[in-house]
């Protein structure tokens, strides 16, 4: 019932701004293939609301939205991938509260609401918490890729425990492969695919409340827990051995190029972690679940740790109100926005209304598992970092240890980082 | 409207408005407050051209004011400042100069200025040179000056883009995309490799040995031989300065040559050029290196073309060869053009962000001061740190930039 109201809300706000046409700018980090799919969703919008929609992304949104921001020529709206420097920019003033019943919405209509409503709500410049992020996207984080073909020729199961997958990049190499594909680069952005091996570490070796004191910077980046976590990393990142092209190219080699290796005759590589939207970069015509399929990363069988997920999101917030940037706000509140994207490639939604049918690749609901079966589930602990750590120093740091700095070292000059944050 | 009517119309209102503002206030100037009549007629004639020259400059003294003058006080204070949360700064002393010079990311910056400082300029003005010369009097040497100028035309991201193909890396058995690593991988630690990557180099760094020690042996002699030429201590003490650095350079390049030597290069294997902590310093300075030689070779072909003749022909009938002729008789003419050249490029050096930004982002040991600045600034938010960096750019930059004007102006002399 509640909900009805809600749709018919936004179609009465929809139609308003056909009356009234605006000009809407959107900013976020998506490039690529993911662009175009942003592309899809606003389109739509754009179609059903009347709105001159423009999107622009790109590879230095942490740093380009801090410019604009403190120039006064933000976006209309943003997309953020750090709750931490949204919250941040918060903190500032620079954010505009979602409309009064939206927090009201996500606690109706998401799976685990409350969680999405709380990494959406932060302290505005007069101090007072408010709702000024709306996750629409999220990505599960905790999977390795790998083609199925390439695991039937040589005669490799898919592992359940970290010691069986340590044991398969062993055995990978003795059958003369190269058993991972590991890539960094991401301009301005490089370095943060090692930090999400670092959480997923963290979350493997440590307890789920280490892992939040470590995000809230009260378990120190120096304590031998999070270094040792960092080394679990360079295990596999820092041994030539291990990675395609050397441990010399995974700092170098670009993220969205790096699962290539995996569909190359004879495969570079037979292992690929990455979080769930890396299927929009497998080459054209790959089909998920046939040609590519995943696994998830498992945990210690030796530790009593659950299956623990790490998991991350989009928030869309605010960054220059106008009417048309609220009504996009409602607009992502109709499952047809989600069904948009999820009929594409790479897209999960914690929105129940969404029909699962409308997934475009099987995969998608397998992924949905993944998330069913944590017993903990974490979210990407670097994005919620301060931005000058997570978005900054965390990521410089990793592509410093990826290449050959010693962890500890790594880790105190993350943690100076930290001190020094005003 | 459409975008192209508004540029339009802003620079018909922007055109318009300057006019109209010369315009009327000479006008208001002349008639109404000092007009050239009545019983005070000279007196006001000469009040008014006192005041018309800064009638002309205000708007220029305005725009330099609110742009240039404003900002760089206000970063000074910001950088004595520290931003607390939720609005508002206070004043913090030197805490963010102290912070800052006890990073270690600051000091890699500040050498790595240092070394693009010394490399770039004396790199592009000596190709710009010698492009100069060297296309000066053959027939399609217009032809290669526009080849070598077009790098000028391509935005530093740009080029950034183009030489981070240059130095691509794919894993070893995948096809290079790299011209770099294609390139590389021809050697494969035959006669050829041994040739051009051992022996060539050699060659080349002991000619560059045997060079500096004779410009070294040139400067110390008079400093051996006693002080006949009477020389002030000064310049003696300058001699022996330059002296030393020539030692150090012959050291260096006889190490290199030792290194050389013993090395074994890692045939076969694709290298990540832009992540060999050092040498990656090198590989983006060509790119600003390949954008400025244009600019130096333009200025010095200008300058070697308003040589008079008769100088040069004179010195061909007292038999000097063209070594003589291009080092003694054309160079020094030219000496205060390319120290202008050089001292541009300097600044544009001291400037250096968007090579290093798009290409390395100041990892794997490439920091760069400006390029620290902005991480400072908009990454981890820090304006305190990020403006202090600032002012020491402009504390290296300024007195480079003075030289520069005082070289330009006794050029124009």
């Amino acid at each position: 019932m509640k909900y009805t109201l809600y749709a018919g809300t936004t179609a009465i706000a929809l139609t308003a701004g056909a009356v009234s046409a605006e000009q809407l700018t959107v900013f976020g980090p998506w490039l690529g293939p993911d662009a175009e799919n942003v592309q899809a969703v606003l389109d739509d919008f754009a179609v059903k609301s009347g709105n001159d929609v423009r999107y622009v992304g790109s590879d230095s949104f942490e740093q380009q939205i801090m410019v604009d921001a403190e120039a006064g020529s933000a976006p209309n709206v943003a997309v953020f991938p750090q709750p931490g420097l949204a919250a941040g920019m918060a903190a500032r003033g620079f954010l505009t509260p979602l409309k009064e019943g939206t927090a009201d919405w996500i606690r109706e209509n998401y799976a685990a609401g409350q969680s999405w409503v709380d990494l959406g709500t932060y302290a505005g410049a007069d101090g007072a918490d408010n709702l000024y992020g709306f996750f629409y996207k999220v990505d599960v984080k905790s999977l390795v890729w790998y083609v199925p073909e390439n695991f039937e020729d040589a005669g490799y199961d898919v592992p359940e425990s970290m010691e069986d997958l340590k044991a398969l990049t062993d055995q990978i190499v003795a059958d003369g492969g190269t058993p991972w594909c590991i890539g960094l680069g991401s301009g301005g952005a490089t370095g943060w695919p090692a930090t999400d091996w670092v959480e997923d570490m963290m979350l493997r070796t440590q307890t789920p409340e280490v892992y939040d004191g470590w995000v809230s910077n009260e378990v120190k980046f120096t304590d031998e827990r999070v270094v040792a976590a960092i080394e679990e990393f360079g295990a596999f990142a820092r041994n030539d051995a291990y990675v395609a092209g050397g441990a010399a190219a995974v700092a170098s080699t670009d993220f969205r190029d790096s699962p290539k290796g995996l569909f190359s005759s004879p495969p570079q590589c037979y292992l690929h972690k990455q979080a769930s939207f890396i299927p929009a970069f497998f080459p054209e015509g790959t089909e998920v679940g046939l040609d590519a399929d995943f696994f998830y990363f498992p945990a210690y069988a030796g530790k009593d740790l659950g299956k623990p997920v790490l998991g991350a999101g989009t928030l869309w917030a605010i960054t220059n109100e106008n009417q048309a940037a609220h009504d996009l706000i409602a607009y992502l509140q109709t499952p047809e926005a989600h069904e948009i994207w999820m009929a594409r490639k790479g897209f999960l939604t914690p929105l129940k209304s969404v029909n699962p049918d409308a997934f475009g690749d099987p995969t998608l609901r397998k992924m949905n598992e993944v998330l069913l079966n944590a017993t903990t589930f974490r979210f990407d602990g670097s994005d919620l970092m301060p931005g000058g750590v997570g978005a900054g120093s965390f990521w410089t740091g990793m592509v410093d240890y990826a290449g050959g700095k010693p962890a500890a070292d790594v880790a105190q000059a993350i943690q100076d980082s930290w001190d020094a944050l005003k | 409207m459409h975008p192209a009517l508004q540029g339009l119309l802003t620079i018909i209102v922007g055109v318009g408005g300057c006019v109209g503002y010369f315009y009327f206030s000479n006008q208001l100037l002349d008639r109404v407050l000092f007009p050239a009549r009545g019983p005070n007629a000279g007196r006001n004639i000469n009040r008014a051209n006192m005041i018309r020259p800064w009638l002309f400059l205000a708007p220029a003294l305005i725009a330099l004011g609110l742009y240039l003058a404003y900002p760089v006080v206000e970063t000074m204070r910001l950088s004595l400042t520290e931003r607390l949360p939720g609005g508002g700064s206070k004043f913090v002393g030197l805490d963010n100069y102290t912070q800052m010079l006890g990073e270690p990311k600051f000091w890699e910056a500040l050498q790595n200025n240092f070394l693009w400082l010394l490399i770039v300029p004396a790199m592009s003005t000596a190709f710009g040179l010698l492009a100069a010369q060297l296309t000066d009097r053959i027939g399609w040497g217009n032809i290669a000056k526009s080849l070598i100028f077009m790098p000028m035309a391509i935005s530093f991201v740009g080029a950034a883009v183009i030489w981070k193909l240059i130095y691509d890396t794919r894993p070893a058995g995948q096809d290079q995309i790299g011209v770099l690593n294609a390139i590389w991988l021809l050697f494969e630690g035959g006669f050829g490799s041994v040739l051009f990557l051992q022996i060539i180099p050699v060659l080349l760094l002991a000619a560059f040995g045997a060079a500096v020690a004779w410009l070294g042996y040139a400067l110390i002699r008079p400093l051996l031989a006693g002080n006949r030429a009477g020389q002030g201590a000064a310049f003696m003490l300058l001699r022996g300065l330059a002296a030393l650095i020539c030692t150090a350079l012959v050291v260096s390049a006889l190490s290199g040559i030792l290194k050389l030597l013993t090395v074994s290069p890692p045939y076969g294997e694709p290298q990540t050029w832009l992540t060999i902590p050092f040498y990656n310093n090198f590989f983006l300075m060509a790119v600003l290196i390949w954008i400025q030689t244009g600019f130096a070779m333009v200025i010095l072909s200008a300058a070697l073309r308003g040589i008079p003749e008769e100088t040069i022909e004179a010195a061909i009938i007292d038999g000097a060869n063209p070594f003589q002729i291009f080092f003694k008789i054309k160079v020094p003419q030219i000496m205060g053009t390319v120290v202008v050249v050089w001292t541009t490029i300097t600044i544009v050096v001291l400037k250096v962000f968007d090579i290093v930004f798009a290409m390395t982002n100041g990892q794997w040991e490439t920091q760069v001061l400006a390029n620290y600045m902005y991480d400072k600034l908009f990454r981890a938010s820090d304006w305190g740190v990020g403006s202090a960096a600032a002012m020491v750019i402009m504390l290296l930059v300024t007195p480079i930039l003075i030289w520069n004007v005082y070289n330009a102006r006794k050029e124009m002399k």
